[in-house]
This record gives structure tokens, sequence and C-alpha cells, in this order.
């Protein structure tokens, strides 16, 4: 039994630093920009098939195409926030809500129509291969990635500390118009921010072919649960949002695990309802990020 | 003639042909988008009431639509409750529903509000797939085919279904033009404008949002009735379906968030825009959604207010000007 | 004459930051009370505790006998308590005369009865020539005395003013502090946060100095002006504490 929670807990772990890709950028954008990416998931699937792509046409491993998947998309988060978001700043919720909603639609719809609707795999030699401890299975594909989202974490969490850029960022998130004051350009460090935040979203893509399937819609799971992981880690917070969504891959494997295969959706959306219930302000209110 | 008796015949030749538009209109095809139209105008008005005056932009009404729909259909199926009493069961049951619904969403500001109900109705969804027992899970069922059977709102011909949709529509109309006028009119706007600014000068801003939601929940879900009598079938993927809750918002928001009119021309751009597509291109995947998104994205970009929001503009201007 | 504001030991803090400690003053009825002191002082956070937008940790507030603690701040509006805010707060999207009319359907039901009154706050604060204006079109004078005519359509009996001053041209400091002595004169109590010592000297006898969130004097301008603690609040407020 403790076998089978345990197994159960690992593989929530390792897809959760997946979600934690995923909802650090989120967080980042809306402490940062003051808006919620709606299309973040679309940036995963990009991500996906930029992997995709390079892999079955040049053989490339898909953790070496990090290097060109995490570039490219952060090129891309620079021109949203240049050519769109800078243009709804400002403005109230609606557009702002809308905007990326939009944007979101458009990216998918594109890639419904231009790469149709298959599903694409791709298959490395580490595909299958896993590690055995004890009684426990931890496929390789997923610890690898959960590795390297750790250590994107980590290099993030370390630029925010100790950098100028990063310091302007934080200061940003927390107090506008004290940054704005202080001579911080805020366009330059909303185009980082959103750079940075499409990089994770497009790692997370690219870690994620060798053991999950490519198609346009595949964006929407994980905003889901990136959402919910940035409400729970409290808005705005980095570490709060690494965290929510480490123990929500793990409540989402148990809910599998012991609920049933489709269940994990429920445990998930019950997670957040319950986040709304008891402490809206998320699990990290009230801390300093 | 005066501009008040002008602007009163062309309001008169409108009634008159809308009134007699299925007459004279014979395609089946035709039909179907004017139908279409009316109750997408009809859920888009009903939207407007909450995310339009109040700015709370829901992107879950498909959960209240699919009340709505499952009420009357569970009703009509087990008990052989005519539909139009269904109808108003289905809108009293969202209605209750929005309560906790509310309640929890509202917790949020904002952005977060509008995850929040995406939320809600995804929940709704899935457990209407998964219980099987009190609600035909995921097949769905089909209605029965009772002929041409007014008093279970179910006819032969599609005009009689343009005429009900039609009369939604201008309840719903109806109901938002009084709002308008009335204290509650002015409340909502204050309170989706700024909603610390709005308690400060005595507006009960959590019961506001609680009530309008209500209203809102109850017209929507009577759409999600209509919706089931006019195509004979209900599943949950149907009547959860998130592109319902986001056409309701969308259509406002090209129209005019907060305005009358605004959802009924947003609907109308919006549905003939699908239409045209539709012929020209077929339905390959992705292509009218994509079409959608760019024309929001459009509109956000360079008039958010919307179609009316930048007629109202004009009009400003040429007055000011005179 | 009777009370119209107590505030008694009232506190709150965010975390680790003491906003403000165990602050009391009492407000006689159509007195002008002037709330001052250096800047994050707690005069704001003072008024949001009133108002309710905050619950204080502990404390009390009577406003004409009644306790405002642990009511929403539509409640208090509707006891008599109006605010301005020092970041003004229009309702964007409506003109002048639809802002006023929302502060006045607290009293008046009918539209009709509204727009009556709310013109006459508008007349009252000197808005008339914008009834139709779009309220976020507005100079910084003319939403100030919008937020005034809005709080006034309320028929408040206490009115907090939050820094009404700030950002204006000595003409028009001029005008706005004539309009206080205005609705003082209608018998209003008011509570203004200020930190123009000009419009201070002008409108209040009464004036309470705040520090860190704590009372430092209590007294008329001459007393207050003169003490030593004033002094160094003010002066010690731009170096490190």
């Amino acid at each position: 039994m403790l076998e089978i929670v345990a197994q159960a807990v690992i593989n929530g772990l390792l897809i959760g630093g997946i979600y934690a890709l995923v909802s650090i950028g989120v967080t980042l954008i809306f402490g940062v920009v003051k808006i919620v990416n709606f299309a973040q998931g679309e940036f995963v699937m990009i991500g996906m098939y930029i992997t995709y792509f390079l892999g079955t046409q040049f053989g490339m491993d898909p953790v070496l195409s990090l290097v060109i998947s995490m570039p490219v998309l952060f090129v891309i988060g620079m021109l949203v926030q240049h050519f769109l978001i800078r243009r709804v700043l400002g403005l109230n919720d609606l557009p702002q809500i809308f905007l990326t909603f939009a944007l979101s639609l458009l990216i998918l719809n594109v890639a419904l129509m231009v790469l149709t609707p298959n599903y694409r795999t791709l298959h490395t030699s580490y595909s299958d291969a896993a590690l055995h401890f004890g009684g426990l299975y931890v496929p390789v594909a997923k610890l690898i990635a959960f590795g390297v989202a750790m250590l994107l974490s980590a290099v993030l969490w370390l630029f925010l500390r100790s950098t100028d850029l990063g310091k302007a960022m934080r200061a940003a998130s927390q107090n506008r118009e004290v940054a704005q004051l202080m001579g911080i350009n805020p366009h330059r460090v909303f185009a980082v921010a959103l750079g940075i935040a499409l990089a994770l979203a497009g790692a997370a893509g690219s870690l994620l072919m060798p053991f999950y399937p490519a198609y346009p819609m595949v964006g929407q799971v994980f905003v889901l649960m990136a959402f919910v992981a940035v409400v729970l880690g409290t808005l705005g917070n980095v570490v709060g949002a690494l965290v929510a969504s480490l123990l929500m891959g793990i409540a989402e494997s148990l809910g599998i695990q012991f609920i049933g295969a489709d269940s994990g959706l429920i445990v998930v959306f019950l997670l957040l309802l319950a986040t709304l219930a008891l402490r809206p302000s998320g699990l990290a209110a009230g801390r300093a990020s | 003639m005066s501009l008040g008796g002008r602007r009163g015949a062309v309001a008169a030749i409108v009634v008159v042909l809308v009134a007699v538009l299925p007459l004279m209109v014979k395609s089946s095809f035709a039909l179907d988008i004017l139908i279409r139209i009316l109750l997408f105008a009809f859920i888009g008005t009903a939207w407007n009431l909450l995310g339009g005056y109040a700015k709370q932009f829901s992107l879950g009404h498909a959960a209240f639509f699919g009340l709505g729909a499952y009420t009357s259909s569970l009703l009509e199926v087990n008990y052989g409750i005519s539909p139009w009493l269904g109808m108003l069961a289905g809108g009293f049951v969202a209605l209750l529903a929005s309560l906790p619904i509310g309640w929890l969403c509202f917790r949020l500001r904002g952005p977060y509000f509008t995850i929040a109900t995406i939320a809600t109705a995804q929940v709704l969804m899935l457990i209407f797939l998964k219980f099987r027992d009190f609600a035909w899970g995921a097949e769905g069922t089909t209605m029965p085919n009772l002929g041409d059977a007014p008093l279970m709102m179910q006819f032969d011909g599609k005009a009689a279904y343009y005429y009900v949709a039609l009369g939604l529509l201008l309840v719903s109309l109806g109901v938002t033009a009084w709002i308008e006028r009335s204290r509650a009119g002015y409340y909502l706007v204050a309170l989706g404008e700024d909603q610390d600014a709005a308690e400060a000068v005595g507006i009960d801003v959590p019961r506001m949002k609680r009530d309008i939601l209500m209203l809102s929940a109850f017209l929507t879900a009577m759409a999600g009735t209509f919706y089931v009598q006019y195509i004979y079938f209900i599943d949950p993927n149907t009547a959860f379906n998130f592109s319902i809750s986001i056409e309701a918002a969308l259509v406002s928001i090209v129209g005019g968030v907060g305005t009358l009119f605004g959802p009924l021309i947003g609907t109308v751009l919006l549905e003939t825009t699908a239409a045209l597509l539709q012929s020209w291109l077929g339905n390959q995947a992705g292509v009218q959604v994509t079409v959608y998104s760019v024309i929001l994205m459009a509109v956000i970009l360079w008039r958010p207010t919307g179609i009316t929001g930048y007629a109202l503009e004009l009009y400003a201007r040429r007055r000011a000007k005179a | 004459m009777a009370e119209a504001l107590v505030v008694q030991d009232l506190s709150k803090r965010f975390g680790g930051l003491r906003a403000v400690q165990e602050v009391s003053f009492t407000v006689r009825e159509n007195e002008t009370l002037a709330l001052i002191g250096p800047n994050g002082a707690g005069k704001t956070t003072a008024f949001n505790l009133i108002m309710g937008f905050y619950r204080p940790d502990g404390g009390s507030v009577r406003a004409f006998g009644r306790e405002l603690v642990g009511l929403r701040p539509h409640a208090v509006c509707a006891l008599g308590v109006a605010r301005t805010f020092q970041v003004a707060k229009p309702f964007g999207g409506m003109t002048v005369l639809e802002n006023v009319m929302t502060g006045a359907f607290l009293r008046e039901r009918r539209p009709a009865a509204a727009h009556a009154k709310a013109r006459e706050a508008i007349a009252f604060a000197g808005l008339s020539a914008r009834e139709r204006s779009a309220a976020r079109d507005l100079t910084t004078i003319d939403q100030r005395r919008l937020e005034m005519a809005r709080a006034l359509a309320t028929e408040p009996r206490l009115l907090l003013l939050d820094e009404v001053m700030a950002g204006l041209n000595p003409a028009e400091v001029d005008q706005a502090v004539a309009l206080v002595h205005k609705l003082a004169a209608r018998g209003l109590t008011i509570v203004i946060v200020e930190h123009l010592m000009r419009a201070v000297m002008a409108l209040a006898r009464h004036i309470v100095v705040l520090d860190h969130g704590q009372k430092i004097a209590e007294g008329n301008p001459t007393e207050v002006m003169n003490n030593p603690e004033v002094v160094r609040a003010y002066l010690g407020s731009s170096g490190h504490r």
C-alpha cells in the first residue's frame, strides 16, 4: 500500500515539475505586468511542436532543443509584450482579460488549421527507459524533465534575487509607482518578464515531448493546472507557484490512483474551489515573494 | 417629419419586419441562422447584465445554460412536465445554483474571477459526464418526438421557434432597459467602474453582485431549455460547452458591453460572419474560431468599447461640433 | 455640543507593520478636525478603518453614538459618514451628473428625485457647467469637486476628506478651502487629512498629529505648531529612524 502511494507521489511530483514551469510563467507575468496570460498553454504547445520538428527533421534531442525553443519563445514573449500587451496596459480588466484570451484562441485554432488535430509523438532513446529504486518505477524522461524544470526554476530564483533586472522586476511587482519613481523602465521590465515566462512555457513543452503527445489543444490542460497553482500559491508569488504545482501534481496523481483514471481534473478543480472557499488569497498570502 | 417622428417610423418598420420575417424567409438554413441570432443575442443580453454593466466577466455562463437544459429535460422525460414550466423551473435551479457559485467565485476579483467561473462550468460538465445515474451520463439523450405539440414546446417548422426565441430576446431586452433606468442600473455600472468607491457611496456591492448574477443565471438557463427543445438532443458536452460561455461574452464585447443593444449587434455580426465562413470554407477545424479571435483582438486593440461604443463616440463628436 | 466621532484606541497592523497604534481622538459636531503627520503616519489608514474598508485589530469607532467597527463601508455610509479618496475615484464611464446621482440614490429611490438632489449637490460644488461631461475627462480640481459633490449627495453628517488639496495650484487651493468652509457652514462635521499647512490653518481649530501610527500631539494650531515632538517628526521624517 505504501508502495502504491509512494509511486503515485513520485509520478505526481515529476509531472508537477512541468506544471511548475508553466505556472511560474503565469504568476511572473501577473506579478510584474498585472495581466493574466490566458495563452500560456499555447506557448507550451509551440514549444512542443518546435521540439517535435527538430527531433523528427534533425534528430535533435529534446533537452538539447531547449537551446532553440527557449530563445525563440523568449523573443516571441517580447514581441507579444511590445505589440499587444503594451496597448492594453492601463485599461481596465476587460481588454486585458480578453486580449490574451483571444490570443490563446487564435494560436490554438491556427495550429488546428495548419498542423491538424493529429497527435504527434516523439520517441527518444530514453522514452521508455526507467530507473528502479526499491519497488518504485521512475521513468527517465520524466525524471530528466523534472530535473531540468527544477534547475530552470532555481536559475530564475537567483536571477530575481541577485541581478539588477531581477530586482527591478520584483520591485515592479510589489509597487509599480515606486519602481517607476526609481527610474525603472516598466516596458523593458515587462518585456523581459513576458520573455522569461514564455521561455519557461516553451521549456515545459520541449521537456514534455519524450513522453507526451503534441496536439493543438494540449496547452489547455496545462494552463488550467497552471492557473490553479497560481491561485493556490498566491498570485504573483513565484515560490508559491512552484510549491503549489508540485502539490497539485501529487494530488492529481493520488486522485488518478485511488479514485479513477479520469478524476485527476476533478481533484484539481476541487482543490481550486476549496482554496477559494477557505483561503482565497492563497497559501503564501501575507509573506513576501 | 421631426426627428422623433422619423425615429418612430424607423422603429415601426423594424418591428414589422422582424415580426413577419419568418413568413417571408422560406429557406430552413436562413431561418436557422435567424433563430441562432435571436438565441445568442438573448444569452448575450443576459450575460451583459453581469459582465457588461457590472463588469464581472464570467466565462462560465454555460453552467447556467446547462442547468436550465438539464432541468427541463429531466422534468419532461421523467415526469412528462411541459418544457414551458420546465423553462421556469430551470431558471430557478440556475438561480439557486448561482448562490454558492457566486459566493465562491466573487471571492476573487478581475481575471481570477473569470478563471473561477470557467472552472465552475467545467466542474458541472465533468459531474454530468461522470454520474450517469441521474442524467444519462456522457451519451445524453434525445428528446421524445411528439410531432407538433405547442404545449410541450415542440413545433412543426421553424417559424414558431423563431417567435419563441424572439419573445425571449424581447424579455431580456425589456429587463435590461428597465434596469438601466433604475437605481439598480446606476449601482451596477458604479460597482463595475470602481467597487470601493461604490461602497463608499452606500452601495451594498456584494449583494448587488449576487442579485444580478441570479438574474443573469435565470435568463441564461431559459436559453438552455429552448436550445434542447430546438435540437431535440442533450448531452453534457452540448449543454455545458465552453463555446457557449465564450459566445455569450464575445457578442457583448464586440457589440458594446454595458449597452442595451450591444449584444444583439454583436450577435448579428458574428453569426452572419460564421454563416458566411461556413458556406465559403466548409467546416474545416479551426477556421471559424480563428476569424472570431481575430475580430475579438481587433476590437480590443482598437475599439474596446465595441461597435456601439464607437458609434456613440462618433455620435457625441458630431453633436459637439454642431 | 454632542460628539460626532469618537475614535478610541484604534489599532491596525499589516504583517509586521503597525500602521495605526492605539489612536484616540474625539470630534465634536460641526467641528473641523485636521489629521496631519508625515508620510506613512497612518492617516489614510485611519480613514479606511473608520469607513470600514479595513477591520481594526483593536479599538472602537463611534459616530453619532453608533459603533462602526464591523460594518461594511456601505453601511457606514448609510449611517451618515462619507469620504473622498486621496487618489480620486470617479466612475469614469459615467457623466458628472450620473456619478452624483449614484450617491443621491442612497436616500432617494426614484430616479427623478435622485436627479434633482444630484443637481443640487453639483451646484453646491460649483460643477454645474460640467454636469454632462464624462467624469474621466475632468481636471484634477474638478475631480475633487466631483468627489465632494458625490459624497455630499449621500447626505452625510460626517465627511472625511483625504488630501483634497494635493496637486492643486494656489488659486485652486483657495477655491477648495472656500468649498470646505461652505460644507462646514451647512453643519457638517469634517475631518481632513492634509499636508498643506496653509489649508490646515485656514480650516481647522482642532488638530491631531500622527507619526508612525501613533498620536504624538493634539490641540489648537498654536499648541501643535510649537510642540517639539511635532517639529521633530516632520524634520526627522526625511532622515532615518
